[in-house]
């Protein structure tokens, strides 16, 4: 038989007894539009909120542990499941920091995979917040269309790596796998239609008298608080700062390619959405001249640090030395030097870092993960307050957070 | 005899570390390599006292003291241009020497500049919150607390963040496992169930490769599959395998050379 | 006498099938699984490709509900943290019966990889589970081979006899 139910009331630390007509809406952890596990409490003055707290880490899976307790390449397919929307970026992070960290430089065609898999990431990413962000708007027809298309795009990402959603798709010191035959013709495919697709997303939305009351004017983020809360990625950009990773600091080939920041000083709900379809232009953009950079590379794919890296799969399979090296790696792991590192790169949502202290063992000493959206989320407290009930929803969307990553 | 094992640090260790090894490191540099980070240094150093200073990969390392991270801090943003705090927390150095190394992770958009500062302290000392600041240090202080146990002066709200508020310990510590400690084992059942229902409901099985051979309603039998639940007596028979097709998979059991034709145009 | 009537005796018979209530209620019940929207984490993802345009659940009458009061079949899709704990067990009894208990995924069936001490090890501790499904995240494809496999296991019940309620303890 069940035991009497022991759980106590969701507001067990509020207290009740006030004077005034405030009223106390706990929003999730389990709502449709909460994208996850986001828990918000808040205090309502009729229908405005006055306070509001969100209340995180109910999807905190204790990742910064786990990587104090496993080897490098061990930590890799974790990283996938912090911001699962776009798992090769945070692969991505990863590996470059250790790179840094062990100093590796990384053959060209890797760059090349890397670079396309980073932006096909961020196309997946921007139309997957297309689509949830408009049905939480109740635009149906969007959800259903953006999907369409970011299915071609994961099954690109099968095709490359075999994984839908959790890809692994990069490698410390560079990419496991060359690009299969099909996939440049294919992708082409899939660009050639995407501006008529973005045209149709922007038909319906843009001028739709609903998209435009729940978006326009809502959820407007100062470019004080924006610079203040940590705020980076596309939410920064919408609050009138022109800062882009990509841009100001590039890493890979970004700074070979020829691509536009696109940057909004309306601050509000508007403004992010027309950042995101234009974004996904610009990474069609960077796609089409990355793949005329494939085709002259060698066809070198990791880099060449035996001490560090396992030798390519011939060399395992007919040479002694490689094969040991090869053994040492996988059951020790490799020992990078000691010292620190921070490095950022840009993932589709924003600032994505990793922090890694590695003391000369195998296992990082400590491995902290700056997630975008971490403070996306946290921006909420400053931001909700003022705003009703049905913006909070539209602001949560357009926020574009994901509870991997902001609970790690 | 019981192996002997650390309590003050229970992380995975290598099980194997050549005894001449010796760790290479991140190579640093010197602070006046580089103009910006030189005049920053200055700037920093009219102030405040600084224990040392260097630039690692790309980045200047600033080592100052911990009551003095409010002001370094300040200064940094209102005159140096340090506008984003992009990331604090803390590396937990208890088992070497009895200190947390606190750094703070700031961003510089006009200068394309990054500069950890990093002060530490011991134990049982809190820090001064920069929340004042840059509102990104409310959360991240709030965490910091949450997984190191720091406290953190003139927090405006200062609670746990990522685990439940009645949690006990902090995990990120080097003293805490990775499989929980006792608390965290039973957290949930204790809390939906109570601490009766312990026994019902057993132990977490933490071990990945864990299969128990006469347990047939968690664990499938391949070869020798029986009813869900079934007791299993000794010498059990095996049960037929279904596949999807209505008679088994097709198989050639017996070819007939001569009752076959042999196919040599292929094109026919 | 209108001009279409029927001889029922003559044409093709009666336009009357025999069956048990069993099986009527059942195939109402297993065409019409409406699950509960709890994504909790990475296979949260899968499960709304699945609902989304490609693999279009609607095909098998499932379709997402936003209240627990109106789901037949929680589907566990992500992973279970001990902070969460109490509010499956919470949506859980809010299900009216009958319901059922999907775990997807391997977190939410063992814990899978995050074997720390933030997380369930194994959502089958807190409430009953009625199917596993593997893969870290199944795809759409497993999902709905698990939505027909828990449709095959509700037609095989029974129907009217008041059913046994299931509880952990």
């Amino acid at each position: 038989m069940q035991v009497k139910n022991r759980l106590r009331p969701f507001f067990e630390n509020i207290n009740f007894d006030r004077k005034d007509n405030e009223l106390i809406l706990n929003f999730g952890p389990q709502h449709p539009s909460a994208h996850g596990q986001l828990r918000l409490m808040l205090h309502l003055q009729q229908e405005q909120v006055v306070k509001a707290h969100p209340d995180i880490g109910y999807l905190h899976r204790g990742m910064e542990k786990m990587a104090e307790n496993m080897i490098y390449n061990e930590f890799m397919p974790t990283t996938d499941r912090m911001d699962y929307i776009a798992s090769s970026s945070n692969n991505y992070g990863f590996a470059l920091a250790v790179e840094k960290l062990i100093g590796l430089e990384v053959p060209r065609r890797a760059k090349v995979i890397r670079m396309m898999l980073l932006e096909i990431n961020r196309l997946i990413s921007h139309l997957f917040w297309l689509a949830t962000t408009a049905l939480d708007i109740g635009a149906m027809t969007v959800f259903l269309y953006a999907f369409r298309e970011r299915e071609y795009l994961m099954d690109l990402m099968e095709d490359y790596c075999g994984a839908r959603l959790t890809h692994s798709a990069i490698r410390i010191g560079g990419v496991p796998l060359d690009i299969p035959d099909n996939f440049i013709p294919d992708l082409k495919k899939f660009l050639d239609k995407l501006p008529q697709n973005i045209k149709d997303y922007e038909d319906l939305l843009d001028t739709n008298r609903i998209w435009q009351m729940r978006m326009e004017e809502v959820g407007v983020i100062p470019t004080e608080m924006a610079l203040s809360w940590g705020c980076t990625g596309p939410m920064l950009r919408a609050s009138g700062v022109a800062w882009d990773i990509r841009k100001e600091e590039p890493y890979e080939l970004y700074d070979e390619v020829d691509f536009d920041i696109p940057v909004s000083d309306k601050c509000d709900n508007y403004a992010r959405y027309k950042l995101y379809m234009m974004e996904m232009r610009e990474s069609a953009k960077i796609l089409y001249q990355v793949m005329d950079m494939y085709a002259d590379t060698s066809t070198e794919l990791m880099a060449h640090a035996p001490q560090y890296i396992s030798a390519p799969k011939l060399d395992i399979m007919t040479q002694n030395y490689s094969l040991m090296q090869h053994f040492v790696l996988v059951t020790q792991g490799m020992r990078p030097p000691v010292g620190e590192v921070y490095v950022a790169t840009e993932s589709p949502k924003g600032e994505l870092g990793y922090y890694i202290n590695s003391q000369g063992g195998p296992y990082p000493y400590r491995l902290k993960l700056r997630a975008p959206s971490f403070w996306h989320t946290g921006v909420l407290t400053d931001l909700l307050p003022g705003h009703y009930i049905p913006d909070v929803v539209a602001i949560i969307g357009t926020t574009n957070i994901v509870f991997g990553e902001v609970d790690r | 005899m019981r192996r002997y094992v650390p309590k003050d640090d229970v992380q995975k260790k290598a099980y194997y570390t050549d005894r001449y090894w010796v760790a290479p490191q991140v190579p640093k540099a010197k602070v006046s390599s580089d103009s910006v980070f030189a005049e920053d240094l200055k700037a920093i150093e009219a102030k405040f006292k600084v224990l040392d200073a260097y630039i690692q990969v790309e980045q200047m390392v600033v080592y100052i003291q911990p009551e003095d991270n409010f002001g370094v801090l300040e200064l940094m943003k209102k005159e140096l241009e340090y506008t984003q705090l992009s990331e604090m927390s803390a590396v937990d150095f208890l088992s070497q020497r009895g200190e947390f190394d606190i750094f703070y992770q700031m961003l510089s958009m006009s200068k394309r500049k990054r500069i950890r500062v990093k002060c530490a302290i011991k134990k049982d000392e809190a820090i001064e919150s920069v929340e004042k600041l840059f509102r990104s240090a409310d959360w991240s202080e709030r965490e910091m607390y949450d997984m190191f146990g720091i406290k953190v002066n003139n927090h405006p709200f200062f609670k746990r963040i990522l685990m439940p508020d009645d949690w006990e310990g902090h995990p990120l510590l080097k003293t805490y496992p990775l499989h929980g400690d006792e608390f965290a084992a039973w957290y949930e059942v204790d809390k939906i169930f109570g601490k009766e229902a312990r026994d019902i409901i057993g132990p977490e099985i933490r071990d990945d490769a864990a299969v128990d051979r006469y347990d047939t309603k968690r664990f499938a039998r391949l070869g020798h599959e029986v009813p869900f639940g079934a007791e299993i007596p000794e010498g059990e028979p095996a049960v037929k395998t279904e596949y999807q097709e209505d008679d088994g998979v097709f198989l050639i059991e017996r070819f007939e050379k001569e009752s076959s034709t042999v196919i040599t145009d292929r094109d026919r | 006498m209108a001009q279409h009537q029927v001889n029922y005796t003559q044409d093709g018979g009666l336009p009357v099938a025999l069956t048990t209530i069993d099986k009527v209620v059942n195939w109402g019940r297993s065409n019409s699984l409406w699950a509960l929207t709890y994504g909790l984490a990475c296979c949260g993802i899968e499960m709304m490709a699945s609902g989304a345009s490609r693999y279009d659940f609607d095909r098998f009458g499932t379709i997402f509900r936003a209240s627990p009061r109106q789901a037949d079949v929680l589907i566990i899709a992500g992973t279970l943290t001990k902070k969460h704990a109490e509010f499956i067990k919470r949506l859980y009894d809010q299900m009216t019966e009958p319901r059922w208990v999907i775990s997807m995924g391997s977190c939410a069936n063992t814990g899978g990889m995050f074997n720390t001490y933030a997380t369930v090890q194994g959502a089958d501790r807190i409430v009953p589970v009625d199917l596993y499904l593997p893969g870290c995240a199944p795809r759409p494809e497993t999902l709905q081979y698990g939505v027909m496999l828990l449709q095959k296991k509700i037609r095989s019940e029974k129907a009217i006899k008041a059913q046994k309620p299931k509880r952990l303890l």
